[in-house]
């Protein structure tokens, strides 16, 4: 009776053990499929697609209000900035005489949080400061106006998306300032250095 | 006694009042002095002014910052009224003006900050401009040149020392001396 249980007890165990093991490689293997199918979706559309970015515009795009928030973008041969409902204002692309790249660090939370950081007792507030910052990049345009006047624009992006906004400009026949790495090189905020 | 207590308490009374009052009336004095003997737009003729690229000198600057008081000189000179029109370089219809002066601005020390650094201790971290700044005719004879400073100690970013120094050279500008258009034709002239 005994030698008829026991196997018929532990064959369901060892029949399900399989199982377990080929369904943790197959959803292993489902997950990579999609990670690497994602990617691969990504890719086709970040180069069809036309460029636009969330920035913020810090200064001297002509037309735009500074330090406002809106879509840049590159449509056929013009950039454009868009703030809300507002309507757009471009620049060709072949006005563009220099793009830069640079990167910045700032304090989040504009006014509120600095008020905030003010007010919190025992010096919490520099404490607070001390992980509330993030680095953006800073992207700077040189363009030339219809009377030939140059013009220079600052835009703050998040980490990453300037690279790709310079990359799209120079495929579109920008030119980048041969000083532009040691530039890049030397952090905007974080490296104190005094030059005389 | 009580007398005294009293002729005490209005001297002291007087003497806040005076205090009080005194200041905003002097100050007021001379920024009214200054608007009438800075304020060149009393004589018939005015000068342009065409802001220059910023140079960059010997200082490695980031082409942000120079942009950046570029940009700046630009607004602030127009605000101040002292000139007819403000000009960008390379503007084609510069050459149809007749009196204007080319602002050059040269930087000579940069220091730069860090916002973070001045949030966490107040004390260090802070970015600081110095420019050379001239106001020269088309003839290449400087009219007025002064070295002016901007800095960001406490709040703000650090891009917001370019405004600071901007401000502060329109500001130098309004208030000094610049001779009549008429009288330095002849510098035109020579080109």
């Amino acid at each position: 009776m005994n030698r008829t249980v026991v196997p018929w007890q532990h064959t369901p165990d060892a029949h399900f053990l399989i199982p377990r093991r080929v369904l943790a490689c197959l959803i292993l293997f489902i997950l990579c499929s999609v990670a690497a199918l994602a990617q691969n979706a990504s890719q086709p559309t970040n180069l069809t697609a036309p460029f636009s970015a969330r920035v913020t515009h810090l200064l001297g795009f002509e037309g735009a209000p500074t330090n406002t928030n809106g879509t840049l973008s590159i449509q056929d041969s013009v950039l454009q900035f868009q703030n809300g409902g507002k309507p757009a204002v471009e620049v060709k692309i072949a006005s563009v005489q220099n793009v830069f790249l640079g990167e910045q660090s700032k304090q989040v939370g504009g006014l509120p949080m600095t008020l905030g950081k003010a007010a919190a007792p025992y010096g919490g507030g520099r404490v607070v400061s001390l992980f509330a910052h993030k680095k953006y990049d800073a992207l700077t345009l040189e363009y030339v106006d219809a009377n030939g006047g140059i013009h220079g624009a600052i835009f703050q992006l998040n980490k990453g998306q300037g690279e790709i906004l310079r990359n799209e400009l120079v495929a579109k026949g920008v030119r980048v300032s041969q000083s532009e790495d040691a530039a890049t090189k030397q952090s905007t905020a974080e490296v104190p250095s005094e030059n005389k | 006694m009580k007398t005294s207590k009293r002729v005490s308490w209005i001297l002291l009374t007087m003497a806040i009042v005076t205090i009080i009052f005194a200041p905003p009336r002097l100050s007021a004095q001379t920024a009214t002095a200054k608007s009438s003997s800075g304020n060149g737009a009393s004589g018939a003729v005015q000068w342009s002014v065409q802001v220059d690229k910023v140079n960059p000198g010997d200082v490695d600057i980031e082409p942000a910052f120079r942009v950046a008081i570029y940009e700046n000189l630009v607004d602030e000179l127009g605000k101040t009224k002292r000139f007819q029109q403000v000009f960008r370089d390379s503007d084609r219809t510069t050459s149809a003006v007749p009196n204007l002066l080319i602002l050059k601005t040269t930087v000579q020390k940069y220091t730069a900050g860090s916002e973070t650094r001045r949030a966490v201790t107040t004390v260090s971290g802070a970015t600081k401009l110095t420019v050379r700044s001239q106001l020269c005719t088309r003839g290449g004879q400087v009219i007025l040149e002064r070295t002016v400073d901007g800095n960001v100690r406490f709040l703000g970013s650090n891009l917001r020392a370019t405004h600071n120094l901007a401000r502060n050279v329109a500001k130098t500008i309004k208030q000094s001396a610049v001779p009549e258009p008429s009288l330095s034709v002849p510098a035109q002239g020579a080109q």
